[in-house]
């Protein structure tokens, strides 16, 4: 029975990292963003989803953040979203336009490193270190579900927010929006003198990157009722970067895959070994170097991931129009 | 140099672009251009006036002044180092000026970021093939076409059938296009496969999708073989035969007497002199800076 | 006494680390045009060197630093060598070292944690009697800080005006070809480059922990959004720019601990960068910008 409940974890764990990844590749693989800072905004959509859920902190207790309230799970779930978007607008209002792009993740790097800092030391925001806990858990009126039963029902919810944003990122990516935003990506200058304005589109990709963002921490802190400052230090961003470049940058089932192949073998799956006890931290530390490891190797040997972004045809276009062609 | 009937891209049959800020595009041009003497606006694809701009100490542009008449193929000429490429980059807003105004049909698009002019009429080459490497052929021109209705995001959800009918419309065309530039077997190749030439006839064939009503061409001719100069020069001039006005930059003066209509000459910054190639041979001054004794011997016999 | 006053005192010291992180990082940047995001780790590791000399070597701090900066130096060239380079010169695009970079920040910041444990330890500085200096309080290593980053500033300069391998650096960094077909052997500058910032960061790391007194694996990771903040006010790649973010950026710091809470005085170092880059995003030292 344990088996299950963990198989059922990593089963979540992959349906949230694959959300994460399209987030990330909006950004990163269509329009070229170098979004180092892409885990705070996780950590946005986590906390406010979270804060919005779990209603003002008890009086007497040492808990202290900002926006309780008991508003519904799935409403505190867009709302993290849209948390993530506004972040995410105020990022490109600094950088874009007036920074190239290693100047760019420098910002982003730097914003990602402040966040955690200023959340970690004003308490009064999300509790600092210690973070949100106690996150009522969703559902909780509507079944009678004990921890098991919990996971089960939250994996089938989050399976079809995944289909959806499946849907819906599919929907972009096919579209002359993605078209445009990977001209963006190869050269901008191109795309200006073709009358693109790239502030717009890059700001297009950053909120919706955000909003994926936002909706994958959401669904993390209501599996787990918890969230702190240890799950969105910078190589969590890392971890994210390296799932969608092993999976195939560009390539939204190759996200998919890097979400199973990364964040699950190799992040989730080492939490269920046992630890050492003379080094508790020896085998996480060992699994980030190997991650590491395995993003430099896969940049050398096959930087297009295992699954290349896909090559554009109209054939569909053309067949359905019939006739001449 | 005739246009085969019945092939080439056809100009007129797609609604007209629309500037981004809702202008008319096609058309005489609005009225009330320049005020400072010269050609009334709708006579003249391009007018610029006192263009400057200095990188550090260098002043690659000073004080250039120059019109483009509207439907006529004009070239840019000068010396290396004369302000040509920091010119067209200013014109076009790639580059901001330290001063000047320009005027496109009319319109001031002084200080315009390089969107915008492109929006109002104006598309570029760049000296060196700046294909999109990692799309298709057929993806990069279908890329060119300005205010998709697929790039926006409200369309996408709730007007899916109108975006494909637009998207089939444009690949119709594109299509043609390719078609005609040579280029329909490598519809298919991702744009970086393409050879040297090709590349530049890409890059010409996006140009095109655009649907500009000023090309600029910024050494269109460099590092190609003759073949190939004389198939471009003829999409040129098909294209400056539909209505496209053109301005070029060019060191091939055999194509420029070719071809172009109006020359104008730029040297250290400024603009020399104007006019066609036989006047500008006699020229004392652009003889002196630029086409060298040989040149005007030649144009003496 | 008056608080500003010691804030000066500590922001001069604070600016001393900082210019010596500040001008390694973009000494590197200038040569090489990208950036090395593992430097902060870089840093910790050169003030483990540090600790372990010092702890387990029985040598001084200051005789610690010192080797700990020749190997960090060949650390530096090292990683070059065998990581870095070949992904530069194999890609076109900045975007795969940098990204080569940030996995390395990450291996290094494990190691270092598995190697020495992830808890913060003492830095065995002595407990010592601040000194009364003018206006300042400082204690004698901080004055040893402000005295090894006067030093190490005059040597940047020194080299770099002096010496063929400076004039070499400042040559690629205007301009990285035209500096190849001059005649430079650019792959020896910019191995000589690693050796300098490897060594550089390693110094800067150690006087960091030893300012603290504590260290801990992430230690110049967390600083390193500091040292981007005065590296991008003086202007990337730009050393004297460098020299004078890090004054900046450590008087200003240091100065807003006192006028507000000193928790974060570090983000104000953000803050600082944000205004820059709104302002004048190629940074205070004027020129044809690398942004």
């Amino acid at each position: 029975m344990q088996v299950v409940y963990y198989a059922f974890t990593l089963v979540f764990f992959f349906f949230a990292y694959s959300v994460l990844n399209w987030g990330l590749n909006v950004q990163f693989g269509e329009a070229g963003i170098l979004n180092f800072a892409y885990i705070a905004f996780v950590a946005v959509g986590a906390y406010v989803a979270g804060a919005l859920t779990a209603g003002p902190p008890a009086p007497g207790s040492n808990e202290s953040y900002v926006l309780g309230a008991h508003l519904p799970f799935m409403v505190a779930l867009i709302c993290g979203g849209l948390a993530a978007c506004a972040l995410g607008l105020l990022a490109g209002l600094i950088v874009f336009r007036r920074l190239r792009s290693d100047y760019l993740a420098i910002v982003m790097i730097s914003l990602s490193l402040v966040a955690y800092d200023f959340v970690t030391n004003y308490v009064p925001l999300f509790d600092g270190a210690d973070g949100l806990s106690g996150v009522p858990e969703p559902f909780a009126g509507v079944f009678k579900l004990n921890a098991n039963s919990f996971i089960f029902v939250f994996d089938a919810f989050s399976a079809v927010v995944m289909g959806a944003m499946w849907w819906a990122m599919s929907r972009v990516t096919r579209s002359p929006l993605g078209r445009t935003l990977r001209a963006v990506r190869d050269d901008q200058d191109v795309a200006k003198a073709l009358g693109k304005n790239v502030f717009r589109f890059q700001m297009v990709a950053m909120l919706i990157g955000s909003f994926y963002a936002g909706i994958g921490g959401g669904l993390i802190i209501f599996f787990s009722g918890a969230f702190n400052t240890s799950s969105w230090t910078t190589p969590e961003t890392f971890v994210i970067f390296a799932a969608l470049i092993v999976g195939g940058v560009g390539n939204n089932l190759g996200a998919v895959l890097g979400s199973l192949l990364v964040p699950v073998i190799f992040v989730e799956l080492p939490k269920f070994l046992p630890t050492i006890a003379s080094q508790p931290g020896l085998i996480p530390e060992i699994d980030n170097m190997v991650i590491g490891a395995l993003l430099i190797g896969v940049l050398w040997f096959r930087p297009q991931g295992v699954l290349p972004e896909r090559k554009v045809r109209f054939d569909n276009l053309l067949a359905e129009r019939g006739g001449c062609w | 140099m005739t246009a085969p009937a019945g092939t080439g891209p056809r100009f007129g049959e797609e609604p007209g672009r629309s500037a981004p800020d809702g202008g008319a595009s096609r058309g005489p041009a609005v009225a009330g251009g320049s005020a400072v003497g010269g050609l009334v606006g709708r006579e003249e694809a391009l007018r610029c006036e006192g263009l400057r701009k200095a990188f550090g100490g260098v002043r690659a542009v000073d004080g250039a002044s120059f019109w483009v008449p509207a439907g006529s193929i004009c070239a840019l000429i000068g010396p290396n180092g004369a302000g040509k490429s920091t010119a067209v980059n200013l014109l076009s807003g790639a580059l901001r000026a330290d001063g000047g105004r320009a005027w496109l049909f009319g319109r001031e698009v002084t200080g315009w970021p390089a969107h915008r002019v492109c929006g109002a009429g104006l598309v570029r080459t760049f000296q060196l093939s700046r294909e999109l490497g990692r799309l298709t052929v057929l993806e990069n021109l279908m890329v060119a076409p300005l205010n998709q209705l697929g790039e926006s995001l409200f369309n996408i959800f709730f007007r899916p059938r109108a975006i494909k009918q637009e998207e089939r419309r444009h690949l119709a065309r594109a299509l043609e296009v390719l078609g005609a530039f040579g280029l329909y077997e490598m519809r298919d190749s991702y744009a970086r496969e393409l050879s040297g030439g090709q590349k530049r006839l890409l890059e010409l064939a996006r140009a095109v999708m655009a649907q500009p009503r000023l090309l600029f061409l910024d050494e269109p001719m460099a590092g190609i073989n003759p073949a190939l100069v004389e198939q471009i020069g003829e999409h040129i001039q098909r294209l400056n035969a539909g209505g496209v006005s053109v301005l070029m930059v060019e060191h091939n003066l055999n194509v420029v007497e070719a071809i172009c209509d109006r020359v104008v000459v730029m040297a250290e910054g400024k603009v020399l002199a104007t006019g066609t190639m036989a006047e500008l041979r006699a020229h004392p001054e652009v003889v002196r800076a630029y086409l060298g004794a040989a040149q005007s011997a030649r144009a003496a016999r | 006494m008056n608080p500003y006053g010691l804030a000066v005192g500590f922001g001069l010291v604070t600016a001393s680390i900082l210019a010596i992180a500040s001008v390694g990082l973009t000494l590197q940047f200038g040569v090489t045009n990208y950036v090395n995001f593992a430097y902060g780790d870089f840093m910790s590791l050169g003030a483990y060197l540090t600790f372990e000399l010092n702890t387990a070597g029985h040598m001084t701090v200051w005789l610690a630093m010192v080797i700990s900066a020749v190997v960090m130096g060949f650390a530096g060239v090292a990683a070059d060598r065998w990581l870095l380079s070949p992904f530069t010169r194999r890609f076109n695009n900045l975007f795969y070292v940098l990204i080569v970079t940030f996995g390395l920040s990450l291996i290094l910041l494990n190691l270092i944690s598995a190697i020495w444990s992830p808890n913060f330890q003492q830095m065995p500085v002595a407990t010592e009697n601040p000194l009364h200096i003018g206006p300042f309080l400082l204690t004698p290593s901080q004055v040893a800080i402000f005295g090894v980053g006067v030093f190490l500033m005059f040597a940047v300069h020194l080299m770099l005006t002096r010496t063929k391998l400076g004039k070499a650096m400042r040559a690629m960094s205007d301009n990285a070809s035209l500096a190849m077909v001059s005649g430079i052997d650019t792959r020896l500058v910019t191995s000589v480059t690693w050796w300098i910032t490897g060594a550089l960061s390693g110094i800067a790391g150690s006087v960091l922990a030893i300012d603290l007194g504590t260290i801990t694996p992430a230690v110049g990771e967390t600083f390193l959004f500091v040292i981007f903040a005065s590296v991008i006010l003086g202007g990337i790649g730009k050393p004297y720019g460098a020299m004078l973010g890090a004054l900046v950026i450590g008087l200003v710091t240091e100065v807003s601990a006192v006028a507000f809470n000193s928790a974060y005085k570090l983000d104000v170092a953000f803050v600082v960068l944000v205004i820059v880059l709104l302002v004048r995003p190629q940074g205070i030292v004027a020129s044809a910008g690398k942004a």
